[in-house]
């Protein structure tokens, strides 16, 4: 089968059918990142136009049943320990669901605050493990809870800045080498919080545009190979700092629908590789960005369908190429 | 998944396959069961921190049961133990998870687990800090070890700037530079040693240890040999960026550009050359009009717009990205 075009039935009916492989030891292997996979799944349903195919009700119980009453937060499955990664991905969830009202948001809003560090930068869980990360993620999180006023803002930007390195990018605590993953997360913190002026945003433009390699795919860091997921993390920097034209995007585009299994459905890591629900929500989410026909418009500061976005006034300055008609 | 080969499955194979796992599964779901229902009624015992090695050696990525055993040893092992003892598990843990890192050398939960193993070995005999000392001293030899299987993994040079920083007998920064040197020798294409090697350098500089002049002039001699080594090698003039900095350097500055000159007179269709003297003229234009002068400065001018027209062809990809400092450029001329 060609891979010139998006095989969208294929790959909703793939994510239908993640939920059906509890016969399968991996399902079981992979419960701690539930809750993540639960949000890639809606969210490039959602992006696709077939946000339905997961049943709600269901989701929207799945996600409660993940709630630590103790904690004040979600973990990504039950009996599972809470956790700021599960957190955000519950609050996403619920938000695309429209059905923010079932969280105890103050609760939620305390424990996410809880987890700042002295130096500004946030911590996954009571366990103290610290990365720009989970700063990106409680500035998202608060930010869609409409608690962003109670953020220590300049403590956060100032953790971020100091994991900027002289390429322009950025890394996951201080002292790390700039990697795109922790770009994504830092460029986007800082639109929410309309810092983006700290940015050197010639010096990292250029350092991602260089991610591109001569098969149309994106690496991570200099001298590694492409990757889907890091093409997404590249793409959305770029859009956020209005830098999308400086990348080919048809050859990024047809990297992406390269890397489909169009028997199956899902998209890989790369071509001819398994596919999975984490590089299929980064494959379509890159997609969108790109313009691609037929899809719906992404937020590439929240990951999340810009309509929705757009609703709660929380839209940024990014900029996406245009849709395109099909041909 | 990274890295896994997609594989055709028939039907039957994917039955025969399942069928197959079945035992394993079974296995794994009532361990799960087990340790789970022991983490809920608050079991500190030796039984489920055993419980809890036998699960974390299947599935090293369930964190709710790294966050568990840590618990058992707080909340049980440890409290009646002494430091000797605290000391012999703790160790041993730090092999386990050695053992269990050379398997998924990506798994954050391992490292973050070393990290609190270390942070809690005890003070030694005495007070004095001898299993501090032996412990956090294997640690650098560990790290090795996993970067020499992987080079360029993230994990491993930011533990590896988290041991160093941390460990209870401080090794002279210098002999981090000597590491890096090794690392960039052995390849040169190993960015993560270059980044490496700029963090230690600046730390250097600031404490006064070393002369930064001194210092960037014998860098500018290595980056220039990777640089002939392999021209299309991004490491190298990325370094060789940070090398320059701003350009504030006039003597600098122009010997560089003298010598990326004659690199591309060997190679007249070097991508990086040619995009490197357009940046670096443009900082010798911006920062040191005065001193090369106004006809000078616009002859310069006129050549980075020859370049960026020639690297528009060169290197399409990036095309707009040319074209956005050519406009640039012509904005700033009239
Ligand atoms: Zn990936």
């Amino acid at each position: 089968m060609p891979l010139d075009k998006l095989y969208v039935d294929k790959h909703v009916a793939y994510i239908k059918s993640l939920g059906e492989n509890k016969d399968d030891l991996t399902y079981h292997l992979t419960a701690h990142l539930r809750m993540n996979a639960i949000y890639w799944g809606l969210t490039a349903l959602s992006i696709m136009k077939h946000k339905d195919a997961l049943d709600r009700d269901e989701m929207i119980e799945y996600v409660m049943s993940c709630w630590d009453d103790e904690a004040g937060a979600f973990g990504p499955h039950p009996d599972h320990d809470p956790h700021i990664l599960s957190t955000l991905s519950a609050i996403q969830i619920l938000t695309m669901q429209d059905a923010l009202y079932r969280v105890d948001v103050p609760r939620v809003v305390k424990f996410i605050l809880s987890l700042q560090q002295p130096s500004g930068v946030f911590a996954g869980d009571s366990f103290g493990e610290i990365d720009t990360r989970f700063s990106y993620i409680a500035v998202n999180a608060l930010s869609l809870l409409g608690h962003l006023h109670e953020l220590d803002v300049d403590r956060t930007v100032q953790y971020i800045l100091a994991c900027k390195n002289y390429d322009g990018g950025f890394g996951n605590v201080i002292g790390a080498e700039s990697h795109s993953g922790q770009v994504f997360v830092c460029v986007a913190a800082l639109a929410i919080l309309d810092r983006l002026d700290v940015i050197d945003e010639e010096m990292l433009g250029w350092w991602l545009a260089e991610r591109q390699l001569p098969n149309g795919g994106l690496n991570g860091r200099p001298e590694k190979l492409e990757d889907v997921c890091y093409s997404f993390w590249v793409l959305s920097a770029l859009a956020t700092l209005k830098k999308i034209p400086w990348i080919d995007s048809d050859k990024l585009t047809a990297f992406i629908l390269s890397a489909q299994d169009p028997e199956n459905g899902g998209i890989a890591d790369r071509p001819g590789d398994m596919v999975d629900v984490f590089h299929t929500h980064f494959g379509i989410a890159g997609l969108s960005l790109l313009g691609y026909p037929g899809l719906e418009d992404l937020d590439p500061v929240y990951c999340m369908p810009a309509s929705l976005i757009e609703a709660r006034g929380l839209r940024k300055g990014w900029e996406a190429l245009p849709r395109r008609t099909a041909a | 998944m990274h890295g896994t080969r997609r594989t055709r499955e028939t039907p039957e194979a994917i039955k025969a396959r399942k069928e197959r796992e079945q035992s394993k599964l079974k296995e794994y779901l009532s361990l799960t069961d087990h340790v789970m229902a022991r983490k809920k009624s608050s079991d500190w015992s030796k039984e489920a921190f055993d419980a809890t090695t036998k699960l974390l050696q299947i599935n090293p990525e369930f964190y709710t049961v790294w966050n568990y055993r840590r618990n058992v040893m707080l909340n049980g092992l440890f409290m009646n133990s002494t430091p000797d003892i605290i000391n012999d598990i703790l160790s041993e843990d730090l092999s386990m998870t050695t053992a269990a890192l050379k398997a998924h050398p990506k798994v954050y939960w391992i490292w973050n687990h070393r990290r609190w193993c270390l942070e809690n070995v005890p003070e030694g005999p005495a007070g004095t800090q001898d299993w501090k000392k032996a412990n956090w001293n294997r640690e650098l030899a560990v790290v090795e070890k996993m970067l020499d299987a992987d080079a360029r993994n993230f994990h491993a040079w930011n533990y590896r700037r988290y041991v160093l920083a941390n460990t209870p007998e401080q090794r002279p920064e210098t002999a981090e530079l000597a590491y890096t040197t090794r690392k960039i020798e052995a390849n040169f294409s190993n960015f993560s040693a270059w980044h490496q090697r700029s963090k230690v350098y600046v730390s250097l500089w600031e404490s006064g240890k070393l002369n930064k002049d001194k210092c960037i002039e014998a860098e500018l001699e290595l980056v220039k040999n990777a640089m002939y080594t392999d021209p299309n090698d991004q490491s190298a003039w990325l370094y060789h960026r940070w090398l320059i900095g701003d350009g504030q350097n006039h003597h600098i500055l122009a010997s560089e550009i003298a010598a990326i000159e004659e690199l591309l007179e060997e190679q007249p269709d070097s991508k990086w050359c040619l995009e490197s003297l357009v940046h670096y003229r443009r900082l010798l234009v911006r920062n040191h009009a005065m001193v090369i002068g106004k006809e000078e400065s616009e002859r310069i001018l006129r050549q980075c717009i020859e370049f960026l027209q020639q690297l528009q062809t060169l290197d399409t990809p990036r095309k707009r990205r040319y074209q956005d400092i050519l406009d640039r450029l012509s904005v700033a001329k009239q």
